[in-house]
């Protein structure tokens, strides 16, 4: 809004603009004495200069409530939104149930485990699963996929997004009878289509990529998951200054949530696990160090429990810790056999 | 203050030739003076054929700055204003607040410490949860998309609950109090700090705030630490300031998380360094007994008037 338009008084306005004060966003955080030493006037009149403006601001902005701090939000209108918002399933009903549904959307989930347990394939997934269209209860979006370890296979995802098309046919022929019986399937290619990939091969690279997302996302709207796998593979190398490397992820965790938050898209970063000394043993954890922990707001840890794979959430602001089997097939990720098999049972 | 010329009008003394002799020392506003070492000043205005003149205005400088700090108080009003304005608030655990003789001091900065999934942000869940039940208003700033209304939805219902037969209305209403903002770099934060403060001082009482969360400030501040980056370690400083200075002015409680890292011998210390250790008047350290299990701990670090070294369990629903 510009001072112009303003509801102040005319030569108040005067002030204002010869002082190079043309837009009220810019007097937002000017403090009323310093507004009072360069337009010269009492600081009693430019403490209401300020006031006015951030009342008009204000107005503008949320008519709705007014809050104490401009640009907030209070906890039951983010309910209520958050409420409607759709997960992304993880093609497990197992795995979707101790996360509530699925991958949240608008925050960061970190998810790491040993070689071998499925994190790629769990990427792969969610970067198929986020395009099933809103009539099968899909979120209809579009994935970004950065790999920096050169996993992605893409033969692979070719393989999950017929399995995942077939289960869709399947779907609408069980629960919609001859409703759209004509409708056009989705090709495995379009799938593939959607999937924005890119490749990174040094953390400055990565660096890079990860501040240009913000330009990429505001071009490509419908895209909502970002997949990272994995976040440690070049941050485990050639480095010898550890300050900087905590600096680095530090900043680079901010701007992975400002992502998730600004654009309501997921962000899903996979991590590898490193050993960690405590109490006298070793044992597995997480890599990159107590510092990065904080950075994720969901952390997921994927284990094995004797022959089978387990999911288990370490730490969430809203969900209890609780762990589930999935396996990972030909088809991709799904529930565990024996579990099925010990419902059948009963 | 401002510019020495502003005082020309109200003052006949400071006159054309005096701010023309500070200028020419480089003093221009009020600030400038003040650095400036007065019986200097003097020394070169005697050298000058109207000493006199200068010297008044110099003494007139001096009486001027003389008026302008904050007025004494002795301990009596202290005591007052500690009783009548700087109330507890309750951390919603009976064990919790004998631990802290009543709970979260309003004038406090309250500092919880400890790893990840300790209970850091859960403990500030229930604070919000609790001061926004008694229809106070909590600001809550979110640098971790930690902020779950779901999960503050559940405390809310739980508390009431278990208080007093609640009605559908009341959850809403006191969801209504807490509001919060997402802020991902330290200049967004004390942008809004500005703002608030700003805010509180022409705003009637009617609508009053009396919680300042800050979940977590040590991912703000961690990357712009370190390094040979001495403006990160200002901004920290200055942050913990502005903090002290609401809490202190405005009656508000102000409750900030942050994380661990391993210092000497493998064994954990609060993040941020020494700079940032003695900004939190009251610093408590948390973690969590069993993995499977809602207890947590929590242990006194540092505290203005309580012994150190204090612990107890609590119980987040």
């Amino acid at each position: 809004m510009e001072v112009l338009k303003s509801p102040l008084s005319a030569s108040q306005k005067g002030k204002l603009i010869s002082a190079g004060y043309t837009s009220i966003n810019l007097l937002s955080s000017v403090s009323p004495s310093h507004l009072a030493l360069e337009l010269k006037i009492s600081e009693a009149e430019a403490l209401e200069i300020l006031k006015t403006v951030s009342d008009g601001s204000r107005s503008e902005s949320t008519s709705t409530s007014c809050t104490i701090v401009k640009g907030a939000q209070s906890a039951w209108d983010m309910l209520q939104e958050e409420e409607t918002l759709v997960r992304i399933t993880t093609s497990s009903s197992d795995f979707d149930n101790i996360l509530g549904g699925g991958i949240s959307c608008k925050e960061v989930t970190e998810i790491g485990g040993v070689p071998g347990i499925g994190k790629t394939q769990l990427g792969i997934q969610l970067a198929v699963n986020v395009q099933i269209p809103f009539d099968y209860g899909g979120l209809g979006g579009k994935a970004i996929y950065i790999d920096t370890e050169g996993s992605f296979m893409v033969e692979r995802a070719l393989q999950i997004a017929e399995a995942c098309g077939d289960d869709m046919a399947e779907y609408s022929r069980l629960y919609r009878k001859g409703f759209h019986s004509h409708e056009v399937k989705i090709q495995p290619k379009d799938f593939l289509e959607n999937i924005f990939y890119f490749r990174v091969c040094s953390y400055t690279e990565q660096i890079a990529l990860i501040n240009y997302l913000d330009k990429f996302i505001t071009d490509h709207k419908d895209v909502k998951v970002v997949i990272i796998d994995s976040i440690t593979f070049h941050f485990r190398q050639d480095f010898d200054d550890m300050a900087l490397r905590t600096r680095l992820l530090g900043g680079m965790a901010l701007k992975l949530m400002k992502l998730a938050r600004k654009f309501g898209v997921a962000v899903v970063v996979l991590n590898q696990v490193t050993t960690k000394y405590s109490d006298g043993s070793f044992h597995l954890a997480l890599a990159l160090g107590d510092s990065w922990s904080h950075a994720s707001t969901n952390r997921i840890i994927l284990h094995w429990n004797g022959n089978e794979r387990y999911a288990y959430i370490d730490k969430s602001p809203s969900l209890r810790s609780a762990s589930a089997p999935y396996s990972v097939t030909g088809k991709g990720i799904r529930d565990s056999p024996s579990n099925n098999k010990r419902i059948k049972n009963i | 203050m401002g510019a020495l010329k502003s005082l020309e009008e109200v003052y006949h003394i400071i006159d054309a030739n005096f701010l023309q002799f500070c200028a020419s020392r480089g003093i221009f506003s009020v600030e400038d003076f003040l650095v400036h070492d007065v019986s200097m000043l003097m020394a070169s205005a005697d050298k000058l054929s109207n000493s006199d003149r200068l010297k008044q205005g110099i003494n007139q400088l001096v009486l001027i700055t003389e008026t302008y700090h904050q007025p004494w108080m002795n301990g009596l009003m202290l005591l007052e204003d500690r009783e009548q304005n700087k109330h507890y608030i309750s951390t919603g655990s009976e064990s919790f607040d004998v631990l802290l003789q009543g709970g979260l001091r309003e004038g406090h900065v309250t500092e919880l410490v400890g790893p990840s999934s300790s209970g850091k942000t859960q403990v500030c869940f229930q604070v919000a949860s609790n001061v926004a039940l008694k229809k106070g208003n909590v600001v809550f700033f979110d640098s971790g998309n930690s902020f779950s209304p779901t999960r503050i939805k559940q405390m809310v219902t739980h508390i009431s609950g278990s208080e007093e037969n609640k009605v559908n209305g009341g959850v809403e209403e006191a969801m209504r109090h807490i509001e919060c903002h997402a802020v991902f770099d330290i200049y967004t934060l004390l942008d809004l700090l500005h703002q608030l403060k700003l805010n509180l001082k022409s705003q009637s009482q009617k609508k009053s705030t009396e919680l300042i969360i800050i979940d977590s400030i040590s991912s703000l501040i961690a990357p712009i630490l370190g390094g040979s980056n001495a403006q990160g370690h200002a901004l920290m400083v200055s942050l913990g300031y502005l903090l002290k200075d609401l809490s202190h002015q405005h009656n508000i409680a102000v409750l900030v998380t942050n994380h661990m890292v391993s210092g000497e011998g493998g064994s954990l210390k609060p993040a941020l360094g020494e700079s940032w250790r003695n900004i939190p008047h009251v610093q408590l350290q948390l973690s969590q007994h069993h993995t499977t299990t809602n207890i947590y701990g929590v242990y006194i670090l540092r505290h203005p008037y309580m012994a150190s070294g204090k612990s107890v369990n609590f119980m987040i629903p």
